[in-house]
């Protein structure tokens, strides 16, 4: 039913609009088309790419059949001599191809298309931003339990205090001769029970300490720029490998140089898409942090060329292992074909990234006696030939005594395998 | 007595709620001369090497070649405003005859890292970072599907970047790039309607070596 009103839909909406616009519209589409075809890569209509913004281009002009020449060819049009066209010529040092094939008709499509587009946004009409639309989820209930162990631990003294009280009374009715009360915190039993409930506390917090030192999972250190892997990896598609590329060719994963920033961001100079917002519920503004960038990179966005000013950006290493370990990336992502998200975690939902592993050595012993390698099979024609070498192992797999070979069954839990 | 101690669990209360969990800190490392070490590391700061004189972060020497790589490209990158050598690179010839279909596939990879992002999966100029032109790239890429240009001039384009391409010779080698152009022509002559399949082919005709990919019989 849906899918039958949608289709509906999707004929009828086009099939109005024609009826409605019947000369304009095909007209427009064409110069929308044309301009694509021919001038989007170097122009854009409200900003300043390769080519100067279009928006309002006709009024520059002294003559339309003057800007007709420019575009098929813009050599004849410095060559009548008109003092903007050699302006325009001496404004910038890159060339702007020339249109030959381009009639008189269709460049007025084009210009049609560029008067009547929709001029760019004024600064500042962003919507207002609504604090309250920021929840977060609060599934910690330690806090909750804390609480209510605390009363429970009221309840429980108030009741022996009563009691205490209760058989006093009964004490002095029978006549038996009580001894002076002690105060609770002259009581031995309470002293001893107190001293052991502080020792084992003492000894958890103790233990934890020690075994967390120099682990750092969840660490999110906030980070000279503030990058989103959500945007970028989530949001655009980007490849992880397009920034990290080392992480198929050698130990280091690698952060990008801000030249591999600039090849999109030469061009993208604004964030508009939805709302960032830091861990403590801050928003980012994008378009800001994009002007770090260019900080960093020396790159003037007005004038658009690079300056001598350049500095690298000192990113946080988030992912440290100490230095008696080796870990190399490739022998990972290519050899054990595992994916980023294994060891990184859901990177592309992550506004600010975090440490998602424990990145202990039992985490990594026991992913190497979990995982299967990519062995041989019976056959002999899929798996990685390089495991060919292990005959046992195939005897054993061919004689149906094991059905795979994990890591650790290679030598994965090797000392000298990480440590050397 | 009563007062101070409800004071106290409020006071307590209210710190333990403002504390944040985010952990903008590393921790504390047990035996830090074996956690931190004391080479200089991949990240590590070079700011004192260069006080001392020594210079870590330079480029090899102008002409090194690593091993079983193809040879340089010629041209120089044109200075602003000057199209000399971007016209002169017309003429260098696509070093890689042929690529095996283990190439071929190495290349689409390649390229679907690097370029599809912008250029498309199907290169005809739509990736999802123009999204005809809803994306936020304002820039429209070009369809490589009907791009008319010779393999050099590609090379040229692509090592030092074109109008709002940015240079992709510090990301990809110089037989990744030329793997790529194959690629791209591989594409092109399918979707002329076959022929693809002939330059896949023939494994021994090849002229020039080309690296084999990141292979995984690697050992540490």
């Amino acid at each position: 039913m849906i899918d039958l009103r949608l289709g509906l839909k999707r004929i009828a909406t086009p099939f109005f609009i024609t009826i409605l616009l019947v000369g304009n519209v095909a007209k427009a589409q064409d110069g929308q088309a044309l301009f694509t075809q021919n001038c989007a890569s170097c122009h854009a209509i409200n900003k300043t790419l390769t080519g100067p913004a279009l928006a309002g281009v006709e009024s520059r002009w002294t003559s339309k059949e003057l800007l007709h020449t420019w575009i098929k060819n813009w050599n004849k049009a410095v060559a009548t001599g008109d003092p903007y066209a050699k302006q325009m010529a001496a404004s910038t040092t890159n060339v702007m191809n020339t249109f030959e094939n381009l009639g008189d008709a269709e460049i007025d499509a084009i210009l049609a298309y560029i008067a009547k587009a929709p001029a760019a946004p004024a600064p500042g009409t962003a919507t207002a931003v609504d604090p309250s639309g920021a929840t977060y989820d609060e599934s910690d209930n330690s806090i909750l339990y804390g609480v209510l162990t605390l009363i429970l631990a009221v309840i429980a003294l108030v009741l022996l205090q009563v009691n205490s009280n209760l058989r006093k009374l009964t004490d002095d009715k029978e006549g038996v001769p009580s001894h002076e009360p002690i105060p609770f915190y002259r009581n031995k039993s309470y002293i001893t029970l107190l001293t052991l409930i502080l020792f084992v506390i003492g000894g958890y917090f103790t233990v934890k300490g020690a075994i967390g030192l120099g682990r750092n999972k969840d660490y999110q250190p906030e980070q000279p720029i503030y990058y989103s892997h959500k945007v970028h990896a989530g949001t655009n598609q980007i490849s992880c490998l397009y920034c990290h590329g080392g992480a198929v060719e050698g130990k280091h994963a690698n952060i990008p140089s801000v030249n591999t920033c600039m090849n999109c961001h030469m061009t993208i100079n604004e964030y508009a898409g939805e709302k960032i917002y830091r861990e403590d519920g801050k928003e980012v503004d994008g378009t800001a942090e994009i002007q770090k960038l260019y900080e960093y990179s020396g790159w003037d966005p007005v004038k658009r060329e690079y300056g001598n000013n350049g500095k690298p950006v000192e990113w946080i290493k988030i992912h440290n292992l100490p230095d008696h370990v080796y870990f190399n990336h490739s022998q990972h992502t290519v050899a054990g074909k595992l994916a980023c998200q294994t060891c990184h975690g859901n990177i592309q939902e992550m506004g600010e990234v975090k440490q998602f592993a424990e990145l202990s050595m039992g985490w990594c012993v026991n992913c190497h006696r979990e995982s299967k390698v990519d062995f041989v099979d019976s056959s002999g024609t899929s798996g990685n030939k390089f495991y060919s070498i292990y005959e046992r192992y195939h005897n054993e797999i061919k004689s149906k005594k094991r059905d795979s070979v994990t890591v650790s069954d290679i030598g994965g839990i090797e000392c000298q395998k990480c440590h050397y | 007595m009563k007062k101070v101690s409800i004071i106290t669990v409020i006071v307590l209360g209210i710190v333990i709620w403002g504390c944040s969990d985010v952990k903008r800190e590393p921790s504390r490392v047990y035996m830090p001369d074996m956690a931190y070490s004391r080479a200089y590391e991949t990240y590590a700061s070079t700011a004192n090497l260069d006080s001392l004189g020594i210079q870590y972060t330079r480029q090899p020497v102008p002409g090194t070649i690593k091993r079983g790589e193809l040879f340089p490209f010629a041209y120089a990158q044109d200075k602003a405003g000057d199209s000399t050598n971007y016209v002169l690179s017309k003429q260098v010839p696509n070093p890689i005859d042929s690529m095996q279909a283990v190439h071929m596939k190495e290349a689409e990879r390649l390229y679907l890292v690097n370029c599809g992002i912008c250029h498309g999966t199907k290169l005809d100029g739509n990736g999802p970072l123009y999204n005809a032109g809803n994306g936020p790239y304002a820039a429209a890429p070009k369809n490589l599907v009907t791009l008319d240009m010779p393999d050099g001039q590609m090379f040229y384009s692509i090592t030092y970047g074109k109008g709002q391409m940015g240079p992709y010779g510090p990301q990809l080698s110089t037989t990744q790039r030329w793997m790529i152009i194959n690629y791209i022509r591989a594409k092109q002559a399918e979707a002329k309607g076959g022929g693809a399949t002939s330059t896949t082919a023939k494994a021994g005709d090849s002229t020039a070596t080309i690296k084999a990919p990141a292979d995984s019989t690697v050992k540490k």
